[in-house]
């Protein structure tokens, strides 16, 4: 009774907060805002697979790049509406997702990381040789959007995301991936077939990646190989890592990180300015602090503190 | 129970505070105070593009020396302060829109200065031209930053294109090597087809001479291939229109081959540091005789010891810029696009506007860059929408490049 009360307090408050906010802040934090949300969509979809299916993927990257070219071909090359593509670059790369499942079935683990590496690192290359649909290394133009826009229409989308993947998660299919993570052996003698809902968790997670990318075209107004280099998977897996794997409301944590900290890493302090030297030092360094201080993530922090309470 | 639905509606209005505290506004000619210009630019300080990342900071040397300076009495331009933001974009266009959208409606800065690289700049010309801020002396040797000035009127370009430089090379030929069979190794992209272009309009009516063109892909792993095939064409002339990996593979596969043309390589890759790389890995035999393109002072040129561009350049780089290494060129680089948008800053007048800003930058009418090779011009006008299009062809000779001929306007 009181956890649903909470829960109910948190959404609406949560919700009222997004809706003031698209009203009161400047374009630009916006803009910044609608990176978080489809950061958000990415990060919630790479949860369900390696928060919740046990998955690793330090892939998703590439499912971005598959969304964001469907998105800026159909819209910067054939001028359909930018709203439209965004389900389109969904089911485009949960296709792909699931074409991946397949074969990522046999592996597991360290393995496992290093094939979902491997398309993040070739997605990016592929882009440049078919250049005819892609644009090769000039990419694509599409057009700008205001941050008001990129801010209600990515947030619109992590909403629906979070129903689904509530939706998802709730039930039976929801079960069955928790099984899968915590023992496949228990999960194939209770009846759970395996490799279907391994395919079903990839195809699903590529598809809120598909989303997101999506979004990043929609927002940055242009594409090429460069907006999708490995780096933007690994950062996806910190942002799962930083909110709290197997936590849905911790994702928006996960996503603030991965968008702020760059940005302040790059200021100056006390006179000393990071930058100059390697704003990727003091990335790393406060990742570090985070997975010695609180190795669960925000969410596993938060759940902590309420338990204390 | 209760405490904790409190505790939450607190941080959330909190949250709700603080962020509705972000939405301040401004007013007035952005990034102009009465003492300080505020202008900023992207740049790859980190990821593949690093190399470049040292220019940025030899802008800022040089500002930093240009504030300390009194013209007419005053500090600075006009008594105002330059204050020069560079922002890590990684080399990805993404980040550049973010960051260069952060400059403009965050930092309010008066224009965007010399960001580097074709895709970035591409990515953020229709929002810079949309919102009517300047995207000044772009760091990018691609022709369309000219080209389409009356389609982006906000946008200009800086250095010399590469269509100019590749048709210093066709006229040089046409004229002393009558008897050439050209053969070109070039990237397939925009930029490799820039040089082909330049390379043919120089060349004019001997355009027929070019006897193979072989392309590569930038993410292919060799040119071996590419390499044997122009040797079979029986050309006697290469053209390498390549990036420095691909570049200096050329001169090792042709050293291996048993070839010996006369070779132009494109300016990107012909830095003494990467020509003394090539030699190393073919022979000297390959690599003696190179002919290149320069419009820059070189810092490890004796011959400019004594140069006045060259000694404020040093001087400049151990105070302002101590960590920097004096003798990459791309430090020459950033201090005269620097030199150049101080003037254009000058230019704009007492009371700078954007739109004055973009005039002063469309009539340019200088010849005293200290960091330009001696009578390299800095000039546009109505017609003419290229800051530097003069650069002097240069062999490498001996270890080292020596410049010849005239300077020649692409």
């Amino acid at each position: 009774m009181r956890g649903t009360a909470i829960r109910a307090v948190a959404i609406a408050g949560a919700v009222a907060l997004v809706v003031v906010l698209g009203f009161t802040m400047t374009d630009y934090h916006q803009y910044q805002f609608g990176i978080v949300a489809y950061y958000a969509v990415a990060i919630l979809g790479l949860n369900i697979l390696t928060g919740y299916t046990g998955q690793i993927s330090l892939g998703n990257g590439a499912f971005m790049a598959i969304g964001g070219y469907t998105t800026a071909i159909l819209c910067g090359h054939h001028h359909i509406g930018a709203l439209w593509t965004i389900p389109v670059a969904g089911l485009v790369a949960g296709f792909f997702g699931l074409l991946f499942g397949i074969p990522a079935l046999r592996l597991t683990g360290p393995y496992l990381a290093l094939a979902t590496f491997a398309i993040a690192v070739a997605v990016p290359s592929l882009a440049k040789r078919f250049d005819h649909f892609t644009g090769g290394s000039s990419g694509i133009i599409l057009p700008i959007k205001t941050g008001h826009y990129l801010y209600w229409v990515s947030w619109i989308c992590v909403a629906i995301g979070y129903v689904v993947a509530w939706l998802v998660l709730r039930g039976r299919t929801g079960r069955a991936f928790r099984a899968v993570r915590d023992s496949e052996v228990a999960a194939v003698s209770s009846g759970v077939n395996l490799a279907s809902y391994k395919t079903i968790a990839f195809g699903i997670s590529a598809a809120y990646a598909g989303v997101a990318g999506a979004l990043l075209a929609i927002g940055a107004g242009y594409t090429n190989p460069d907006t999708f280099p490995v780096t933007l998977s690994l950062y996806l897996l910190i942002g799962a890592v930083v909110a709290g794997l197997g936590s849905l409301w911790g994702v928006i944590f996960g996503a603030l990180f991965i968008e702020y900290l760059p940005i302040y890493a790059q200021k100056t302090y006390f006179g000393f300015a990071f930058s100059k030297q390697a704003p990727s030092v003091v990335y790393g360094v406060v990742l570090i602090l985070i997975m010695l201080l609180i190795p669960s993530g925000v969410a596993g922090l938060a759940r902590r503190l309420y338990l204390k309470s | 129970m209760r405490k904790r639905v409190y505790a939450l509606a607190a941080a959330l209005i909190a949250a709700l505070a603080v962020l509705v505290g972000m939405s301040a506004g401004a007013g007035g000619t952005p990034g102009v105070t009465s003492n300080l210009i505020s202008i900023g630019g992207t740049f790859p300080l980190s990821g593949p593009a690093s190399s470049y990342g040292t220019i940025p900071q030899a802008e800022a040397a040089y500002f930093s020396w240009f504030n300390a300076q009194r013209v007419g009495g005053k500090r600075g331009a006009f008594g105002r302060q330059i204050a020069f933001q560079y922002l890590d974009d990684g080399y990805n266009p993404a980040q550049t829109v973010q960051l260069t959208r952060q400059l403009v409606e965050s930092a309010h800065v008066f224009a965007i200065f010399n960001s580097l690289g074709t895709e970035p700049n591409q990515a953020v010309r229709a929002y810079l031209n949309q919102a009517k801020v300047p995207q000044a002396l772009v760091a990018t040797g691609a022709s369309e930053w000219g080209v389409l000035a009356k389609q982006y009127p906000w946008t200009i370009g800086y250095q010399p294109t590469y269509v100019s430089e590749a048709n210093a090379y066709g006229q040089f030929i046409a004229k002393k090597v009558p008897q050439a069979k050209i053969g070109v190794l070039y990237q397939n992209d925009s930029y490799g087809k820039d040089y082909i272009a330049g390379l043919k309009l120089g060349l004019g009516a001997k355009q027929s001479q070019i006897v193979d063109m072989e392309g590569y892909e930038v993410t292919a792993a060799d040119v071996g291939s590419q390499i044997a095939k122009l040797k079979a064409s029986g050309a006697n002339t290469l053209c390498i229109f390549a990036t420095p990996k691909f570049s200096i593979q050329s001169f090792a596969i042709a050293a291996k081959l048993g070839w010996n043309p006369i070779i132009f390589n494109n300016s990107v890759s012909a830095t003494t540091t990467l020509m003394t790389i090539a030699t190393k890995s073919s022979s000297a035999q390959t690599t003696n005789g190179t002919i290149t393109a320069t419009y820059l002072k070189d810092p490890t040129d004796p011959k400019w010891d004594n140069d006045p561009g060259m000694k404020l350049y040093k001087k400049i780089m151990a105070a302002y810029y101590p960590k920097g290494n004096p003798n990459d060129q791309f430090n020459v680089y950033g201090m005269s696009a620097a030199w150049t948008m101080i003037k254009a800053l000058q230019g704009a007048g007492p009371n700078p506007t954007r739109a004055s800003l973009m005039k002063a930058l469309r009539s340019l009418n200088y010849r005293d860059n200290p960091f330009l090779l001696p009578g390299i011009k800095v000039q546009t006008g109505a017609r003419d929408a290229f800051p530097v299009q003069q650069q002097q062809l240069t062999r490498w000779t001996d270890g080292k490049f020596v410049n010849f001929g005239p300077l020649i306007t692409g």
